[in-house]
């Protein structure tokens, strides 16, 4: 009799589309917009790259803080893995941002939260093309 | 960073710049038929502003 408690091993099929998907995601992260490029969403692609790179642009030209690895607390380090989900553009706001931060006045917080803001929205929009990759979204 | 990148913009231009941002890549992210993407970016932007002066209009009182 068969042993029905076995797990089917996986098509090869399935874990080539996960490995694509993985593909998919990682890319989408490091350039924003890419993810979706692969997967021929071309309205998407644009839109997440134009939209996490002004906000890019306008946080590092607002002053805003571009947190770094060396946080010297939890919030620190927050800001730093937010702003490290823009992928390449974090370094693109790094050497935008030569005179450093300057959150002592209004428009330099804000310039803050647009970097965080980037991060989270180009994460999201990389999940969006991993679950894309994998078929169970679009 | 030079002099000419610098960003000076008041209070309601940023909220009004980053609501139209995310609206639109909400839209673009959430919704696949054009209509569909226009209609959730109108709405999501109505709503970021109706609810951005909403908290200040609120927080106005402990400002005095």
């Amino acid at each position: 009799m068969a042993d029905e408690t076995a797990v089917p091993a996986d098509p090869p099929q399935d874990s080539r589309r996960e490995t694509m998907a993985f593909i998919t995601g990682v890319a989408g992260w490091l350039v924003p917009g890419l993810g979706h490029a692969l997967l021929k969403m071309w309205g998407r692609a644009v839109m997440c790259f134009l939209t996490v790179g002004v906000l890019v642009i306008l946080g590092a030209g607002m002053r805003g803080n571009v947190f770094s690895s060396s946080g010297n607390d939890a919030f620190d380090t927050l800001g730093y893995l937010a702003d490290l989900g823009t992928g390449t553009f974090y370094l693109a706001a790094r050497s935008l941002e030569n005179n450093g931060a300057d959150v002592s006045h209004a428009g330099g917080d804000y310039g803050t939260r647009f970097l965080a803001t980037a991060g989270v929205l180009n994460l999201l929009a990389a999940l969006h093309s991993y679950e894309a990759a994998r078929g169970r979204k679009a | 960073m030079n002099a000419g990148m610098a960003f000076k913009l008041s209070h309601l231009q940023s909220m009004l710049l980053f609501a139209l941002l995310i609206s639109i890549a909400f839209g673009f992210l959430s919704r696949r038929r054009p209509m569909d993407r226009v209609k959730y970016i109108v709405w999501s932007l109505f709503l970021f502003l109706l609810i951005g002066v909403g908290i200040g209009w609120a927080m106005y009182p402990f400002s005095h």
